[in-house]
Parts: C-alpha cells; structure tokens; sequence
C-alpha cells in the first residue's frame, strides 16, 4: 500500500518533471533534474501554515483586489466557491494545498518576472543561440535584471536578504524577551481576574500588580503591562467590596440598598468574566495570516488588549470610586452619592450609571411608594428618609415621623421629600389615630390616576416625574380624605366654634350667667373651694343659658379646671374652663395648645370679671331720685362734702369704665372675631392637615399677639393688670361709699322721723353693724360730723385711686404706640378718641 | 471510475486552470492535472512549488540552489 504510493508519487514526479523539463528548450538532464525534485520534496513534509482553504483564498483575493484588479477578484471568488462546492468522488480533495500551490507558484513567478522574462526571452535572441554562453546563462540574465531595473535590486534576492534579517531580529528579540508575548498576555488575562499570573504577581507593598524587574522585557512591555493591570487593581476592589459586604450582610446592618448596589455591580463583573472568556479564547487561536515570511503571532498581543481594555477599565474605574464612595455610606445616602456620579457628559458613563442607579434606587423607590401609597415603613436597616419614632398617639403627627436629611438623595427634592413624608403620615394618623380605612381607596385612585399600578416595582430611577405625579397625586386624595375626616367625622370646625364660644368667651350670656353665680363662690380663699360645687354652677350656667341647645358632645367636653394654687389666692385667681379633645383632635388641641387657650382665657375672665365689677358698681351708683331727696335734709357742708366725693366717684367710674368697655370691644370685635374670621377662611382653603396646623397656630399666635398676652408686650401686660386689680379695688371702695351713704340716709330718714325708734334701731344698729353705724348712735351733731369725717376719707381714698389710676393709665397709654402690632393702633386710637389723654399728656 | 465522478473531476479541473491562469502561474492543463494529484497525494505545496519554480528557472543539470536547500521544515 505504502509503496504503491510511493510509486505513484515517483510516477508522478516523473512526469512532471518531464513536463516541465520539457518545456525548456534547452532539455538538460532529465535525470538530474528528477533527483532534485525528489530531494526537494522529500525535505519539506509539513506545510508552514494552517490548512484553511477559504483563509487562502481569501488572502489572494485582497491581493488581487490590492493589485487594481477587482474584477478578476470578484471571478476569483467566484471561481473558488464552485471549484469548493465540488464535493464527492471525482474532485479534487485536497483543496487548500491546491489554492496554496497556485498562490505560492503565483508570487514566485511575480518576484521572479524579470529573471524569468530575460530568462525565457534570452535563448530566444538569436545572438544568444550559442552553447558557450549557456552556462551563465542565469548570471548573465541577472546581471542585465539589475541593469535594466535599480529597483529590481531589492526584490532580487528577498528570501536570502530578508530571511537572514528577519532571523536576526528573532534572535535580538528572543534575547531582549525572556518571556514572550503570549505568555504576559495570558498573565495579563489572568491579572484581570484578580489571578496572580506566571509573572505577573500582586504585590502587596506595591498595592498593584507588578512584573518584576528580573523578567527580562523591554521597558516599553514593561510599562504596558504595568497599564493593563491597573484593571486588575480596580477588579480587586471592587470584588473585594462586594464580597466583603456580602459576607458580613445579616449581620451588619448593610441594608437593601446597599445590597441592591453590590447585586448591580455583580452583573456588571459578570458581563466582564464575559468579555475575559471571550478574549481568553481568543489568545488561544493563531491568527490566520497567510504570509510564509513573518510567523503568525497569536490573535492577542498587549497592544490589541489594550485596546480591549479600553471600554471595560473605564467601568471598572467607575466602579472602584463608586466603591470608594460607598464604603461608609448606606441607604439613600448611598443613592445620592452614586447620583452625583451620573452627572456626566460622557453618554457611555451616564449610560452605565443610569442603568446601575436604576438598580440602586429600586429599594428606596419602592419604600416610597408603600409608604406613600400604604403607610408602611418598611426600613428595617433606617435607610428611608423618613424616619419614625415611638409616641403617642396625640403626637404622631407632629413628631411621630421626620425626614432624615442624610438619606435623602439629591435627586429627590426638599419639597418632594415634605410631601411623600406628610403623605405617609396622613395614612398613619388616619389609621391609628382617626380610625379610619377610607384612605386605602384613596391610595388606589391615586396610583390609578398616576399611571402607576400598586404593586411592587413600579418605579425607577430616572422617571422622577412618575414618582413626582404618584406623591401629587397620592397626597392630594389622603389629605382631601384626611380633611373630610377631620371636619365631618370629627366636626373639627364645630370644635373649634364652641372654644371660642366658651373658652373665649363668646358666647354672652352663658359667660354672664356663670360669671353672676359663680361669683361669691370665687370670693372665697382658694383652697375652701370645692371644683364640684363649680363644676355643678356650670351646668346651672349651661342649663339657663343659650349654651343648653348646643351639642351635647360638645358641651359635655367642658370642664372647670383649678389651677394649682399658692397661699392668699383668691378663687377668682384659680378658676378656669377647660376644653377635653381626645383622641384626633388632641393633635390640634394639644396640651401647648391648650395652655395658650388657657391663658387667653383667664386673661378674659379677668376683663370679664372687671366689666362685671363696673357693671354692679354702676348698679348702686346709678342716681335715682330717691338719694338725692335723702340729701336734702342734710347740712350745707356735709351735703356738699358728700355731692363732691360722689361727683369724684362717678368720674372715676366713667373713665374706669370706657377704658374698659373699649378695651372689651376691642378684643372682642378687633381681635377675636377678626382671627376667627381669618382662621375660617384659611380653614376653606386648606389642603392637609399642616396647611391647617399652621392656620390654628396662626390663629392662636395672632389672638396672642394682638391681646398683649405675646411675650413682647410683657410689661404693657402687667400694667393692665395693674390696671385691673386698682379698678377691682375702686369697686371695694365705692361699695364701702354707697354703703356707707345708704347707711347715712337710712339714719337720716329714721332721725327726721320720730325719735321713738331711735333706742331700737340704735340697738339693732349696734347690734349688726359695729363701726360705721356707730355714728348712728349719737345725735344728728355727731351724726353729721361722722358723715363729713367718712366722706373725706373716702374722699381721699377715692382720690388716691384716681390719682394711681391716672398714672397707671397714662403709662399704659404711653406704651402702647410702642407696640409693634398695627392693631394695638386701633386700640389706642379707641381709647383717646377724643384726644383727651394725648391732650392731657402733651408728650405721650 | 463512473462517469459522474469524470465529469467532476474534468469541471474541477477546468475550474482549477481558471484559477491558475487568473494567477498567471504559467502552467498547463496537464501539468496542473499531475500537481493535483500529488497535492491529493498528500505532498506539501509548499515543496511541490520549489519544485515547480526551480526545474522551471533553473533547466541546467547543476542548478547553484542545490548546495543551499531551502528552509528546513
């Protein structure tokens, strides 16, 4: 078998060795020329290049293509797809060695055209035709190549010239290169993964990957190397990240975010392994050149890894500062940070942050649509931004949750921020504190009206206005619902109606009535006076007043309330009214609140008690023709004593009384029922349940501000009350007047009488009353000499009042323009209507 | 041989000649035949064209390449 193979290849050879001896003219020795074509193919057994038939062809095509022949390229590739599709028996089998043959036969002729031109041409001359000549044929032929053509020279010899140099540069490399190319390619590769490679080792001092200085490798290698690995570097620590917060992840707080961060940067290493399996690959395989001279290095070489590299480093840096960044940080912060990261102008960077933000925030935005649309604060690691603190159920609102500033991310804003926390917070008070479960349907409308479906994963990062339009729309359906909760079910208005009604003393007539039966009681020392017995007066007061017909609920809300008392306090001193809110109202009504509502209302019941003080001083005052016919009878001197003291009373009476009555009028006309009338308005407009907050607060503080209660107007306050207690105590004083003068008629009518009863009411006078009737027991000398010694100290008595009084007054009217509050104009204005005090007092 | 395989080999053949003249190898028809057969032999081309270029370039009996052999393999 063998050697009939032989055979035939000799048998062959043979004829083609005579073919083509055959075709020379001068035929030499067939023989020699047949050993020399066995030598030569016995020695070369192996081809230099892959058997890859449509490679070659490829390669000849180009060069045809190159050479300016495209048409013959295109028949070329024509031809070869058939000659390829000729399968079966019959064709051809060995293929590439046959396109391989014509190519390398082809070149050979091109290099050697004008050897062979002269060659061929050369016997032709017939001045050559001479067997002398034959043996230097060739040399002569070359000799005239060189001649004929400079550039020749080149091509002339190019296996030996370029060969030998070639050789040489393999050998100057193979000495400069103690490692070949492939081998730090691989090592490279390696790197990349976080691999120490053969050469190229981590170096923990370095903090890098090194290629020690022994490899023997030129600098340029050396420096490449030392670049490509600087994405082993970065892979390292980010790696290093992500395991590191895997690892500790139960335990640690390291939080959804934080794990929803390490999970995107995952695939993000994964699409990497992709990218280094592919390349690794790719260094196995040779690459297909079709030149016998330069040895096909592999397909890799640093510099095309470079390039490779290119893309991926750029991530991968992104990556190790994001890692950097992140390391201490969590939450929304984290969110944030990588954030500001994503502003950047370089699309494939926004690109790749954009697509691991939205994996980043899918935690966080999924915290806020439960929490807007469902009140849950699903943050088991506090990473939300909104945080939530264990109270009570009258503070939920103000204090149960806050916004944590550290982890909200840039990209939501403050006011958005506001919203989806108050959003929340209305749910949870509607659930815990209102009762209610209306807002669940409210939530669903919202997410439909939004676009929005309720189930998870709805949002993302980058549709900020789809989050945006789902807290609008969320927040607008809570707090309408909230608001129709507070006003209808909890009848917040009606509430807040009947504290101005009682508690700041609007209603008139209950706060007439109470005043009249509560009175003597308040007289007594503080602590003899039972709440009881008060809280009973009230009643009375509510059962005979307008009050009776208002809602029981409300009425039974109000309660009497003696505040803590200290020695010598009068019952006037410790008596209060106080509103009980439960539940959803306290968060309105809280005990701040209601403190402020209580100082306010003692202050009224103050004035109220003072108004009502005139109000009986005027009942015994009031001129009637009975006391002035009593004073007919008496003596010149002593009546006139008497008219002057009662002149001086009643101007005083007067003047106490406008300020007084224009003090009442102002605070209930100026002041009350103008923050009313605002606070309703402000309520019809009110969106949630802050904008409502804020109108109460507003309401409460302008109430304060206007009635001297603010803490500016401290010492205009005090005044007042100064004021109050002298015009209190001109009521004692004019009592004691009228008392007195009843007394002095009641002696001097019986006197002008008969003198018959004289002993009996002398001794029932003595009996009762033990100073000033005294006088009633002597004659009607004494009797009007006691008149006139009681008349002047009641006289001067009355005149030291005026006079504090004046003074008290003017000081009072000289501090308040200084007030800042416009409204306190009005007040003074009122008061000296008549320009009686500025005329009076030209400097004030 | 049936004449199938005949008529293939004479199409594969002509289209082989086609290719040779578009390279302007400069061989016939017959001895393009017997390279194909010794290429199919399983003889490397490489050497088959030093033989091809030497016995065509050099027709003296004592051709000056045969004291320097080519590359080895």
């Amino acid at each position: 078998m063998e050697e009939e193979e032989q055979k035939k290849v000799i048998d062959l050879v043979k004829e083609l060795v005579h073919r083509l001896v055959s075709q020379n003219p001068q035929n030499p020795n067939f023989e020699n020329s047949l050993r020399y074509a066995l030598r030569i193919l016995s020695s070369r057994l192996t081809p230099s290049i892959a058997p890859d038939a449509s490679a070659i062809a490829e390669s000849i095509k180009r060069r045809l293509a190159t050479q300016g022949n495209s048409s013959d390229a295109l028949t070329f590739s024509d031809l070869f797809s058939k000659f390829s599709s000729k399968t079966g028996p019959g064709s051809v089998n060995n293929k590439w060695a046959l396109l391989y043959l014509l190519k390398i036969i082809s070149d050979d002729r091109k290099t050697s055209k004008a050897v062979v031109n002269s060659s061929t041409l050369l016997p032709n001359l017939p001045l050559n035709d001479s067997h002398l000549t034959n043996h230097f044929n060739g040399k002569e032929s070359r000799k005239l190549g060189w001649r004929s053509n400079g550039v020749l020279l080149l091509n002339k010899d190019p296996e030996n010239l370029r060969e030998i140099s070639f050789k040489e540069f393999v050998n100057l490399v193979k000495e400069e290169n103690e490692v070949s190319e492939e081998v730090l390619v691989r090592d490279v590769l390696y790197c990349s993964q976080g691999i120490d490679g053969k050469h190229v080792k981590f170096d923990a001092t370095v903090d890098g990957y090194v290629l020690p200085d022994l490899v023997k490798v030129p600098r340029a290698t050396h420096v490449m190397v030392k670049k490509l690995c600087e994405l082993g570097w970065l892979f390292r620590k980010v790696k290093g990240y992500i395991s590191e917060s895997m690892d500790g992840f139960p335990a640690e707080d390291f939080g959804t975010v934080g794990q929803a961060f390490c999970s995107a940067l995952q695939d993000e290493l994964s699409a990497y392994y992709k990218l280094l399996a592919v390349l690794e690959a790719q260094a196995m395989n040779p690459i297909p050149l079709v030149s016998e001279s330069a040895s096909s290095g592999n397909y890799l070489s640093l510099r095309r890894l470079s390039v490779w590299f290119a893309e991926p480093m750029v991530k991968m840096r992104l990556m190790a500062v994001l890692v950097d960044k992140c390391r201490i940080l969590r939450g929304g912060a984290m969110a944030g940070a990588i954030h500001l990261h994503a502003q950047h102008g370089d699309p494939l960077v926004h690109e790749f942050m954009t697509r691991l933000l939205r994996r980043v925030c899918s935690p966080l935005f999924e915290m806020v649509r439960s929490w807007v649309l469902e009140g849950e604060l699903e943050d088991i690691f506090a990473e939300f931004f909104v945080v939530s603190q264990p109270v009570k159920a009258e503070s939920l609102w103000r204090e149960g949750y806050r916004l944590h500033a550290g982890m909200l991310p840039s990209f939501i804003s403050q006011s958005l921020a506001q919203r989806i926390l108050r959003t929340g917070k209305s749910i949870n008070f509607l659930r815990v504190c209102c009762d209610d479960r209306g807002w669940a349907d409210a939530a669903t409308e919202a997410a439909t009206a939004a676009g929005t479906t309720t189930r998870r994963g709805g949002l993302g990062y980058g549709e900020t206005n789809a989050l945006e339009s789902l807290v609008v729309e969320a927040a607008k359906r809570i707090d309408k619902h909230l608001l129709d909760v507070m006003y209808k079910r909890y009848k917040f208005k009606e509430h807040c109606l009947a504290i101005k009604r009682y508690l700041l003393l609007g209603q008139g007539d209950f706060v007439q009535y109470l005043m009249d039966i509560v009175g003597p009681e308040l007289s007594e020392p503080a602590n003899t006076i039972s709440s009881f017995k008060l809280a009973g007066l009230l009643e009375s007061a509510i059962r005979s007043s307008n009050a009776q017909y208002d809602d029981p609920d409300i009425l039974d809300r109000l309660r009497v309330k003696l505040m803590p008392h200290g020695t010598g306090d009068r019952g006037w001193d410790v008596f209060s009214l106080e509103y009980d809110a439960n539940c959803p109202l306290d968060t309105l009504f809280t005990e701040s609140v209601m403190a402020r509502y209580l100082r306010i209302f003692n202050f009224l019941w103050k004035l109220r008690r003072v108004e009502h003080a005139l109000i009986g001083a005027w009942k015994t005052m009031k001129p009637n023709c009975i006391t002035s016919h009593s004073f007919t009878k008496l003596q010149q001197a002593v009546k006139l004593q008497l008219l002057s003291t009662l002149r001086q009373c009643q101007v005083l009476w007067n003047e106490m009384n406008h300020f007084v009555t224009n003090l009442q009028y102002y605070i209930m006309f100026e002041v009350l029922e103008v923050s009313w009338s605002n606070f309703s308005n402000e309520m019809e407009v009110a969106r949630d349940l802050d904008d409502l907050l804020a109108a109460h607060e507003k309401y409460l503080h302008s109430i304060f501000e206007k009635s001297l209660l603010g803490e500016r107007s401290q010492p205009l306050y005090k005044s007042l009350f100064n004021l109050f207690d002298l015009i209190l105590r001109f009521r004692s004083h004019a009592d004691r007047l009228y008392e007195g003068i009843h007394e002095l008629q009641a002696r001097t009518m019986e006197s002008s009488l008969s003198s018959r009863d004289e002993r009996k009411t002398r001794r029932q006078t003595n009996h009762t009353s033990s100073e000033p009737g005294s006088w009633l027991s002597d004659g009607r000398k004494a009797l009007t000499q006691r008149a006139g010694e009681f008349l002047r100290t009641m006289g001067q008595e009355l005149g030291a009042v005026a006079k504090e009084y004046t003074s008290l007054l003017d000081g009072f009217v000289a501090q308040l323009p200084v007030q800042q509050h416009v409204d306190l104009k009005f007040l003074l204005f009122r008061l000296d209507f008549t320009e009686f005090y500025s005329r009076l007092h030209p400097n004030v | 041989m049936d004449p199938e395989a005949a008529r293939t080999a004479r199409e594969s053949l002509d289209l082989a000649f086609h290719m040779s003249n578009m390279l302007d190898t400069g061989l016939d028809r017959h001895t393009l035949s017997v390279l194909i057969a010794l290429c199919d032999l399983g003889l490397n081309p490489e050497a088959l064209a030093a033989v091809v270029k030497e016995l065509r370039r050099e027709p003296s009996t004592s051709p000056p390449m045969l004291t320097t052999p080519p590359s080895l393999p």
